[in-house]
């Protein structure tokens, strides 16, 4: 056979290897790119399709969603802004001077949320415009337990990937037994808390001196790791219940401080796995560069690892600010009056004698994920750079 | 803070360290004077940087102690140790400029920024980096980054520099240059500098005494000169010199080397039944069949530029002779190569040990 | 708890140092607590201790008195109501006349378990056995359930209700998800616009994907009203049948969590080295070969890594339910988690903690199974 006969001619393409063939190495054939292109459509208009729905409707009035399906604005039905003025507008408290009012505690109160560990955003008397008042703390919790997630987890996944520990596993188990015991003698004797938790303090630290030398298995930083990360399979509804009982002890049920703690309890596993990987990568002669030329620990993760890992920390606390802002179990036991946040203010629109008021909920709803509309674009741009890939590789 | 012009002398004792089960370094031994360039050469894997990172104190020990200066440092934290050192990465701050890279040091050690701003200047000049000082490293050439640790290294006039390696990331052009300069700067500043390398030329050329590595044993410590001129054993013979010492199997007896039948005359005298006699290419010369000390057969003949590489078949073994350039001696010929006695090393096979 | 750890901070500090800068000193000696301290101390108070406290209120009748709580010990009642007491139905199903069909499953089942397991026996460590042995009890329990229940046309309880969002629900979201993810990496225009508009319902607040559901599912008001009208299902409601009320449960489920896997397959899939593919592309490979002989393999360990991270996030499902149905009808959508908030909602803290227990166990033991015999698996035969 002559060379000739294998060069490619398009001319002597049949129709259907015109149609079904890829024209070229990394090309699509017609036929492929008409069912890939209608196949992403479809699933655009999915999910798209239930985002607009609730936008329109909360320019619907009663009306214009109680007599039927009606589809697009000014053309089958009239818009207006009725649900929007009575969340913002008729809401008695929600004026100019009442918000002005409200903003300058917003920034007092946090202040003085730095400042002094036990506050809440008290002067939230009921004089506030709802949404107002659950904006606010949506906005307050999530960004309070996001910062103290990601700044409380980097520290503990830098130090997993960085130093060495060896934490006795019988001393482990010796804490587990006297926790234990201490929630045995409260629950059930009816000792106070505080004193059956300083003797087993005591004890703890007491057996810990004394039985040194005889355990001998120590855990490793992989367990260590490993044990933080799992935390992440415990299902909320294990410990609100006990959750909501210590706070009450404590006198911190329904306050900011109590969700901001939790959800960055429960964002932790995320922070530390995504963080441990971020860090294990970075060359560690810069850290020892910086050592020798005399930086301590807590400056060089400040000063050289933490802006090193910059995009990877933007994506995380990203990923955080979302998680926290959605939440909802833990607002539902833990919070119930003052520091309603967003999610509980949506599901109390629920409630209503007179039926559902569809069109003032998505009005509420569109408030509620507008932001995270507008982080996930952001996030978006990190995870198609491969951000946040790497830790998933295991 | 030290004056420049301030020597520290740096000493190993006994200095052994393991990691888990593998020994990486065993019972070492090094005393450096105070102004002195001293190489640590070595294969990888042979403890030439375990040394210098136990020195520098991001390693510890696991016996034995490190002094500088008389001052046991063994226990001390790095930043007290009054050493800075240059990594084979460099070390560079990615998100940082090089004049924040060079200031760094005295950055944490809390100075004036006006005072950090005129050191910083005048050790980038030193380097001749002073124009590239708000760049930042990702828009510096290899060698560019290379000056910068150098600045970052001196700027805080440490008694004792490390480097690890520092010229291996560059080209071999480059190398050439910056090995000059390192050179001229340490001669200059007269600090003690410890330098760990594999490459043979850095260690001949660099140092005032070269320190042989090989599995975590020092093989010997000598100047350049003594290395070549006199090695301890079949290891340094074979290590030191390009292309490497060429040996010959065989026993010694009393001052005769026998191999292969033939007697070779040597300035050693023993008996050893399992010997090694060393001799480099460059010592070696060529003659015609009847008059060398030995006669082969040419295995293949390279031109190299300035000489010929000849290498001839003795038994076993080869030998590699360097001929002058203008030698034509074709593959499978005869030919004479002869050794003079004075330039021959006799080693024991068993333990490599050089007999004299 | 990290009273001891080992920092390789060597001994003393030289003379003529100053106080501010022996602090420094002390903090930085000790960085290895302080950076670590934190974490596990908020850790401890807020997630061990709530666990271990929550297990007295498993084994405890807990009543509200004037000076706080008051617990009574009543041992394993609480567990055992959940399995052969009043709530029975509710957790478990319906499990009493048993079909043949079912007997005929429960039977293969458990031989196919026992033969897993005893095989394993030549392999596995002691350790690896115990947890083996717990797996097989695990499936053989689960597998008796679903044979009594489903398998025997009985009404299924909130485990199985969970069950099937996790493993029908993350199974479907994870086809769904790849093959997006694999369409989007052609070579298609417009990639970033997708990659945008898919990623979005994962960060909704998982409550407004509820409540956007319900209105959209709405058979009177709701956009599709029409169209069921025209085939004549008018009278047709959702929300009334069991499956089809978990069906709809299952379909707003994947419409938040599909874009999980979608994201994390497409940044898979677009990691595989370009010279791989291309080469096969030479070669004359079709797409489908390609796909199977060398996409896949590439991206598997990814792909069971994600599934792992997605089961684990299903099991506490509670926001859908409990807005689009209320658990209802009966408590067909219940999940266990929502199962275990109504309970705590009539008081009965013992009850409602023995369920949020049951469903810890079934997360852990299942998690824990798919993560050492399919994720280590595939990790492991990556490495090698």
């Amino acid at each position: 056979m002559s060379n000739a006969s294998y060069r490619f001619r398009e001319s002597e393409r049949t129709l259907m290897q015109r149609l079904f063939e890829a024209p070229a190495v990394g090309k699509m054939s017609p036929v492929a790119k008409i069912v890939a292109y209608s196949l992403l459509a479809v699933w655009s208009v999915f999910v798209l399709f239930p985002i607009y729905w609730v936008i329109i409707t909360s320019f619907k009035d009663a009306a214009a969603v109680n007599q039927g399906p009606f589809y697009i604005p000014f053309v089958d039905f009239h818009p207006t802004l009725d649900a929007w003025r009575t969340q913002f507008t008729e809401d008695s408290f929600c004026t100019v001077g009442a918000i002005g009012r409200q903003l300058w505690l917003l920034v007092y109160n946090s202040f003085v949320f730095v400042v002094s560990p036990v506050v809440s955003l008290d002067p939230m008397e009921p004089q506030i415009c709802k949404i107002y008042l659950a904006f606010t703390n949506s906005v307050v919790i999530s960004i309070f337990s996001t910062a103290v997630c990601v700044i409380v987890g980097s520290m503990a996944a830098y130090a997993l990937a960085r130093i060495q520990y060896a934490p006795r596993f019988g001393n482990i188990m010796m804490f587990v037994l006297l926790l234990v015991g201490v929630i045995f003698a409260t629950t059930y004797a009816g000792i106070p808390w505080w004193a059956s938790s300083s003797v087993a303090l005591a004890f703890f630290f007491f057996l810990v001196r004394a039985l040194r030398g005889y355990f001998k298995m120590h855990l490793r930083n992989g367990d260590i790791l490993f044990w933080i990360i799992s935390q992440r399979i415990l299902p909320p509804i294990v410990v609100v219940i006990p959750l909501y009982v210590m706070f009450q002890a404590v006198g911190l049920l329904d306050t900011h401080l109590a969700l901001i703690l939790l959800y960055a309890v429960a964002n932790m596993p995320i922070v530390v796995w995504l963080m441990y990987d971020f860090f294990s990568n970075l060359p560690i002669e810069l850290e020892e560069s910086a050592q020798l030329d005399g930086a301590t620990r807590p400056y060089i993760f400040w000063d050289i690892v933490l802006p090193l890992t910059r995009p990877g920390l933007a994506a995380t606390t990203l990923l955080i600010l979302v998680l926290s802002w959605n939440e909802y179990l833990f607002a539902v036991f833990l919070a119930t009056v003052k520091v309603q946040t967003m999610p509980i203010m949506v599901a109390a629109k629920n409630a209503g004698e007179k039926g559902v008021f569809w069109w003032e909920m998505c009005a509420v709803i569109v408030v509620m994920i507008i932001p995270v509309i507008v982080m996930a674009i952001l996030l978006t741009r990190f995870i198609s750079k491969g951000v946040l890939l790497g830790a998933v590789k295991g | 803070m030290a004056e420049y012009g301030h020597k520290a002398s740096v000493r190993f004792e006994n200095v052994e360290k393991s990691f888990g089960d593998v020994k990486v370094l065993r019972d070492f031994d090094l005393e450096v004077e105070p102004g002195e360039f001293v190489v640590l050469l070595g294969a990888s894997g042979s403890g030439k940087t375990t040394a210098l990172r136990i020195l520098s104190g991001l390693e510890q020990p696991s016996a034995g102690s490190v002094h500088i200066d008389e001052r046991n440092v063994t226990e001390i934290l790095p930043k007290y140790r009054d050493i800075s050192m240059v990594f084979q990465s460099y070390a560079l701050y990615p998100h940082k400029t090089v004049a924040e890279n060079i200031g760094f040091p005295l950055r944490v050690r809390g100075m004036e920024k006006a005072e950090i701003d005129a050191a910083t200047l005048d050790s980038a000049r030193q380097v001749q980096l002073e124009s590239l000082l708000e760049r930042y490293p990702r828009e510096l050439s290899g060698g560019q980054r290379q000056r910068v640790a150098l600045a970052r290294a001196i700027i805080r006039r440490p008694s004792v520099f490390l480097m690890d390696e520092p010229l291996s990331n560059l080209d071999a052009k480059l190398r050439g240059h910056m090995r000059a300069q390192l050179k001229h700067m340490q001669k200059s500043l007269g600090t003690t500098t410890i330098y760990v390398t594999h490459d043979q030329i850095e260690a001949m050329t660099l140092a005032h005494r070269v320190a042989i590595l090989e599995r975590g044993i020092l093989q010997q410590l000598a100047t350049p000169a003594e290395i070549y001129n006199d090695p301890a054993n079949l290891f340094v013979a074979q290590f030191i010199g390009s292309p490497p010492m060429n040996v010959i199997h065989g026993k010694l007896d009393g001052q005769d080397f026998v191999t292969n039948g033939v007697r070779v005359q040597t300035t050693a005298s023993g008996q050893i039944e399992d010997g090694v006699m060393g001799v480099r290419p460059e010592d070696c010369s060529l003659a015609t069949p009847s008059e060398g000390t030995l006669t082969c057969k040419i295995y293949t003949n390279e031109l190299i530029g300035d000489h010929a590489l000849v290498t001839v078949e003795w038994g076993d073994d080869q030998i590699s002779v360097k001929a002058p350039k203008d030698f034509t001696g074709e593959q499978g010929d005869e030919v004479g190569v002869h050794i003079p006695r004075n330039h021959i090393f006799v080693f024991d096979r068993a333990d490599g040990r050089r007999v004299r | 708890m990290p009273t001891d750890t080992t920092i390789s901070q060597p001994g003393a500090i030289p003379a003529g140092v100053s106080r501010r800068e022996r602090l420094a000193e002390w903090v930085d000696r000790n960085s290895g607590t302080f950076f670590i301290a934190p974490a596990v101390t908020l850790i401890l108070i807020f997630a061990i201790f709530p666990t271990i406290y929550s297990i007295f209120f498993a084994l405890s009748r807990v009543r509200f008195t004037s000076d706080g709580l008051q617990f009574r010990f009543v041992g394993l009642r609480n567990f055992s109501k959940q399995f052969f007491g009043s709530s029975e139905v509710h957790f478990l199903g319906r499990t009493d006349p048993v079909s043949l069909f079912g007997y005929a499953c429960f039977a293969a089942v458990v031989i196919a378990v026992l033969y897993w397991w005893i095989r394993s026996f030549r392999t596995s460590t002691w350790v690896g056995m115990l947890g083996r042995t717990i797996s097989a009890a695990m499936a053989i329990f689960l597998s008796w359930i679903l044979c009594a229940s489903l398998l025997s046309g009985n009404s299924i309880g909130t485990l199985y209700t969970t069950l099937f969002y996790v493993i029908i629900g993350c199974g479907i979201q994870f086809v769904i998800g790849t093959g997006l993810a694999f369409l989007c990496s052609q070579p298609i225009s417009g990639k970033n616009f997708f990659r945008v508009i898919f990623f979005i319902p994962l960060m909704i607040t998982p409550l407004g994907v509820g409540y956007a559901m319900r209105m959209v599912a709405d058979v009177t008001k709701g956009p599709f009203e029409p169209l069921l009208q025209a085939i004549g299902l008018s009278d047709w409601v959702w929300s009334a049948d069991a499956w089809s009320a978990r069906f709809m449960m299952m379909v707003s489920d994947s419409w938040q969590w599909i874009p999980f896997i979608f994201i994390c397959m497409l940044a898979a899939l677009e990691n595989i080295p370009r010279d791989h593919v291309e080469a096969a592309q030479v070669d004359g490979a079709s797409s489908v070969q390609i796909f199977r002989e060398i996409t896949w393999p590439q991206v598997l360990p990814v792909a069971v890594s994600v599934l792992l991270i997605r089961m684990i996030e299903a099991f506490k499902i509670v926001d859908l339910p409990n807005i689009m149905t209320g658990g209802g009808p009966g408590s067909a959508t219940e999940s266990m988690t929502l199962h275990s908030m109504y309970i705590w909602r009539a008081n009965d803290f013992g009850q409602s903690a023995a369920i949020a227990y049951l469903l810890l166990l079934l997360t852990v033991v299942t998690c824990a199974s798919f993560f050492n015999y399919v994720v280590m698996g595939q990790i492991r035969k990556a490495r090698a």
